[in-house]
């Protein structure tokens, strides 16, 4: 008998292709099903938490699928936490979607896809084993691909999408290789089912005594690559700001609340395997994490695209949940809880800006450039204002949720710099996500006042207005929870981690973020609020051009890896594959010029088959006594 | 040698003596009766009351005139192969004679108990005798019709049959000269390595009843012959007399010549590889259809012999057991599927049959288009037809007997025909050049269907290998 807990993520993926079908003959109800399959998703979720929340015992169900692979659901705190928002954030964007993709004449398809990916996503959460999460982790990736070229007709978009893809495959290429590592290596340890999520959390420091902790490094690397591909982080960030290009929903969704943040959970799925690694594996969770904190932040300064700039953010803030599990060798698992509350409020308020983008977007015709903005928020005055929510809860100014969650990271980081020597290389982190957080501040607030002060600066934003009240309040929701969710932070850590005890740090320390956010925000307000930033020209500035750049990774994968190293190779690949194929056509061409020879054979002159046969059995005889010699 | 005829002796020829009767029943219903349905109805129930009565009665192992007949599993499954082939045929034989369905028939079932006969004779007089009752009723069939192109093939098949014949005789008389007896078993205990006579004797036996098979050099009348007859005479000289041919070689060899293997191993490799071969590669630019069904027979024969390499190589038990358990599956699933792709023929109403002239069946006729087209992809050795697992445990056999090699030249030479029998497949959802009339009458399009599900069904056989294999290796193979 399948647990109800199965439908969580069954109840959208049968809904998907109802609703692409149904939604054919009637247009408007393919969102309504959509949003009705998510609404059973988190209801079922709600029901999994008040079933579990006072028990330590995991929902565990799971049949052997093929060999020595078990797959079925594995529901603890950790993943019933991710669901409810998961399916929590997908259910409020299908709401908004309703109204923002009311005109779109493939919305069937896209509500279709968006159920899809988000059954995808609640499958992989759930998921008991790797490989049946590797499965989800691939259908999401492809959900993404589908949906960020939803508007395949626009050429960006369809580039965006491959880029998205490819760059995705580069971390998933890595995730199954580091699965099969792991597999191998079990399974000649007798392990009955090797890949089975529950046996690999709570058996890790065996596994580690058995297989190695060295292999175990590399396995978790080889994680890291999969996380850092599908959640972003550098090297592999390049292709979230270009995914923008899809219906700003699907930013939302996607690339903000709920699949870039797969990676921070298959790190925290599988967090006992880092802790019992050498010291590499955490630390270049740690160190990746927190240095693409800083990294996407200062490309976020001088990006002028409304999405981009929150695509950058959305990098770092999840360089902060990587940053936070990369110190579980010094706080154990209780750093679980840090990222994963970072990891949950991020989701509801970034949401929140993407949908409060969106209604700007729609309002300016898909102008997205802030500078052409301005004065919003008299024109928008209650979109701009859920925005303004938005925007400080992502400068974590106080006393918003991410206040609590992000300060906590910070002050964790503080720790682990004084539990780890106090030398320089152990406050890198803490530095880099201090820098992170003016950067946050600074890009933050100069979006926002771009976008709502000042003078219109182009006809469409003369023109915005306020969509109806009654389409905003999925954003109200995320706006109320972005300003309360603060209140629960210490239940939440004990909730996914007992016993996780309250962070203390010296004053100084606790008051450093603050400060920086304040006085970025003091910067902000002196340039940008006012029109001082237009008289400044930094064309001319060296590190100007390097950060619109964007650190010319983008140009180093593109024209260096891409073209100067791959199409090379491939050519000259393709170049042999050419000498084959012609060389197999000459074959063929061959073989049928010597067939043909063959049927003249048979000519259908009987004396001339008599003395054939003759002949034919004289040379075996005479064949045979060569060979076996009579 | 005694001949005693006492009752279990008759009881195990009832088979026999039935189809015999009716035979000769049928040529003086021809007095009365000239409806071809009453001659088919009555040759398929004849048949299939043969087939009982050789479950009946010829189940048990038993020898009798001096070990020259013996009735033993192993000869009572390749029986009842060959019947079932002979039905096959029965189906839509009928439809295409013009006239005397009586003659055609009653020769038909004559030709049956030649067989049923053959396939358990042991004895090379024996062998010889109902080898020949095969033969000369099958040039009475293949001249049936009296057309010129009837009369051209079965000329043909006739003046190189009778060669063959020769050496068949030939070659007896040298197994006569080395041994002093006709009988195939009692030489299994002499010792006779490195007799030439005996060698001899084998080369001359298998030329000699490897001419039925169309092997090369001895396939020249095969396309001819195949080509020029009706096309139930060609199916039925495809599949039922092929797999004939190929279980008297079998018997041969393993018993006959079971203490000098080896020595005819060369004999084998170079026929088999010559064989698949040359009927690959001219099936490759063929465009008439038979023709080109007719070399893929020709190449077929040649993975037939394969056994035959395995059999001679000294090979394991293990190897030696796969063999023959593919020669009796290949046999099986074999006249399904090249009896049904020449049945399948008789859809274009044309002498000469051309690939092309098959183009938009496949909109007229989907049933038709993909039975054919499942057979055609079962012929190439495609999953999951039996075709596939035919050729799978034919090549397993040799990889476990260390015949690598044979085993890739096989593998190349299906890689080859995939590409004629996929041009069929192509040609077939082709639309039409020109408006086209097929003969898509009962007679063909059932036995077509037919053909197309036991291609797809007897895969299932597999699932009971390890059974069957057991079987197999109690079989006491010829003996």
């Amino acid at each position: 008998m399948l647990n109800y807990a199965w439908f969580i993520f069954l109840t959208p993926i049968i809904f998907a292709p109802i609703s692409v079908i149904a939604g054919k003959k009637a247009k408007a109800l393919a969102g309504v099903l959509a949003s009705l399959s998510i609404l059973i998703s988190l209801i079922l979720s709600i029901v999994v938490w008040l079933n579990i929340r006072g028990t330590s015992t995991p929902i565990y169900q799971a049949y052997n699928w093929f060999d020595n692979i078990n797959a079925g659901i594995y529901v603890d705190h950790l993943a019933v936490v991710m669901v409810l928002m998961v399916s929590f954030v997908s259910l409020m964007i299908h709401l908004f979607a309703l109204y923002y993709m009311k005109d779109d004449p493939r919305k069937n398809t896209y509500f279709g896809e968006t159920a899809l990916f988000t059954g995808g996503m609640l499958g992989l959460i759930i998921a008991s084993n790797l490989l049946e999460f590797f499965l989800f982790w691939e259908l999401v990736g492809l959900c993404s691909y589908l949906l960020i070229g939803f508007w395949f007709f626009k050429p960006n978009a369809a580039s965006a999408a491959k880029k998205a893809f490819i760059v995705t495959r580069v971390g998933d290429l890595l995730f199954i290789i580091g699965l099969a590592v792991l597999y191998s290596l079990l399974t000649v340890q007798g392990v009955s089912s090797p890949l089975s999520i529950p046996y690999l959390i709570n058996n890790a420091p065996k596994i580690a005594t058995e297989i190695g902790a060295q292999n175990l490094t590399i396995i978790g690397l080889l994680f890291l690559g999969g996380a850092a591909g599908k959640s972003a982080q550098f090297p592999l960030h390049v292709w979230i700001p270009d995914a923008m290009e899809g219906p700003t929903t699907v930013s939302a969704l996607i690339h903000a609340a709920t699949m870039v943040t797969a990676g921070v959970y298959l790190i925290a799925r599988v967090l006992p395997l880092y802790a019992n690694a050498t010291a590499l594996a955490p630390d270049a969770v740690l160190y990746i994490g927190a240095f693409t904190a800083l990294f996407a932040g200062t490309i976020g300064i001088v990006v002028n695209d409304l999405k981009r700039i929150l695509a950058y953010s959305t990098i770092s803030q999840i360089g902060y949940m990587m940053a936070a599990l990369g110190m579980v060798s010094t706080f154990g698992e209780s750093v679980i809880g840090y990222s994963i509350y970072h990891l949950v409020v991020h989701a509801v308020f970034k949401a929140l800006l993407f949908m409060a983008a969106g209604v700007i977007l729609l309002s300016l015709m898909e102008l997205r450039d802030v500078k052409k903005m301005g004065g919003l928020w008299k024109r928008m005055p209650v979109t701009v204002s859920l925005m303004f929510i938005g925007s400080i809860t992502l400068a974590a100014l106080p006393p918003t949720a991410a206040f609590f969650s992000k300060d906590t990271i910070i002050d964790v980081a503080y720790n682990y710099f004084i539990m780890n020597g106090s030398n320089a290389y152990s406050i890198l982190p803490w530095i880099f996500l201090v820098i992170g957080a003016l950067m946050t501040s600074l890009y933050t607030f100069r979006m926002f006042f771009l976008v709502a002060l000042g003078k219109p600066r182009s006809k469409l934003a003369e023109e915005a207005k306020d969509p109806p009240k009654i389409v905003l309040i999925p954003l109200i929701i995320l706006a109320l929870l972005s300003l309360t969710l603060g209140v629960v932070q210490y239940r939440f850590y004990d909730f996914i981690v007992p016993g996780t005890t309250k962070v203390v740090v010296p004053m100084l320390a606790e008051y450093t973020p603050l400060t920086v956010v304040v006085i970025g925000l003091l910067i902000t307000i002196a340039l940008y609020a006012t029109t001082s930033w237009q008289r400044i020209n930094l064309e001319k500035n060296p590190v100007y051009k390097l950060l619109r750049a964007k650190y010319f990774l983008d140009a180093l994968f593109t024209r260096v890896i891409a073209e100067r190293i791959i199409l090379p190779l491939s050519s000259g690949v393709s170049r042999v594959e050419n000498g084959f194929s012609i060389s197999i056509e000459g074959t063929g061409k061959g073989a049928m010029g010597f067939g043909g020879i063959l049927r003249k054979i048979e000519n259908g002159v009987i004396e001339y088959y008599f003395v054939f046969l003759i002949a034919g059995v004289a040379i075996l005889m005479l064949l045979l006594e060569i060979l076996g010699g009579i | 040698m005694t001949f005693v005829l006492n009752s279990s002796i008759l009881e195990s020829l009832y088979p026999e003596i039935f189809l015999g009767l009716v035979a000769f029943g049928m040529l003086l219903m021809g007095r009365r009766v000239k409806d071809w349905v009453v001659y088919t109805a009555v040759s398929i129930i004849s048949l299939l009351i043969s087939m009982i009565l050789l479950l009946l009665f010829d189940s048990s192992n038993s020898s009798f005139f001096g070990g020259a007949f013996v009735i033993n599993n192993f000869g009572l499954y390749f029986a009842l192969i060959l019947i079932t082939s002979s039905l096959y045929v029965s189906f839509t034989a009928g439809s295409e004679l013009k006239h005397d369905p009586e003659i055609f028939f009653s020769i038909f079932l004559f030709v049956n108990v030649a067989m049923i006969i053959a396939a358990f004779s042991l004895n090379l007089i024996f062998i010889f005798i109902a080898f020949e009752g095969i033969s000369i009723g099958t040039y009475i069939l293949s001249a049936h019709g009296k057309s010129k192109r009837n009369l051209e093939a079965s000329a043909k098949y006739f003046f190189t049959g009778v060669i063959a014949t020769g050496f068949i005789v030939l070659g007896s008389s040298f197994y006569f000269l080395s041994t002093g007896t006709f009988n195939l078993v009692s030489v299994t205990s002499i010792s006779l390595i490195n007799k030439p006579s005996m060698l001899l004797a084998m080369i001359l036996l298998f030329v000699g009843f490897g001419f039925k098979l169309a092997l090369v050099p001895l396939q020249q009348w095969a396309v001819d012959a195949y080509d020029g007859t009706k096309n139930p005479v060609s199916a039925f000289l495809s599949s039922g007399t092929k797999v004939l041919a190929f279980l008297v070689i079998l018997r041969v060899f393993l018993v006959g010549f079971s203490s000098m293997n080896t020595d005819v191993f060369y004999l084998f490799t170079i026929v088999s590889i010559v064989t698949m071969t040359y009927g690959n590669f001219a099936a490759l630019s063929e465009n008439n259809l038979k023709r080109m069904l007719a070399y893929s027979s020709i190449a077929q024969a040649g993975y037939l012999i394969l056994v035959l390499d395995v059999v001679s190589s000294n090979a394991s038990h293990f190897a030696f057991t796969v063999a023959i358990f593919a020669a009796m599956y290949y046999s099986l699933v074999y006249i399904f599927m090249k009896g049904g792709a020449f049945i399948a023929s008789g859809a274009v109403r044309e002498d000469k049959i051309m690939i092309n002239d098959l183009s938009g069946i496949g909109l007229k006729s989907p049933v038709f288009a993909i039975s054919l087209g499942i057979m055609m992809l079962a012929l190439a050795g495609i999953p999951p037809t039996a075709g596939f697992f035919a050729k799978y445990y034919l090549f397993l056999a040799l990889i476990s007997g260390n015949l690598w090699y044979l085993a890739v030249i096989g593998i190349l030479n299906s890689a080859i025909s995939v590409f004629y029998y996929l041009k069929i497949i192509v040609v077939m959802f082709r639309p039409a050049t020109e408006e086209r009339d097929f003969n898509l009458s009962r007679p063909i399009l059932i036995p077509v269907i037919i053909g197309a599900a036991m291609s797809i069904a007897l895969s299932f056989l597999i699932y009971g290998y390890p059974y069957i294999s057991s079987i197999v290796a109690g079989l006491g193979v010829g003996v």
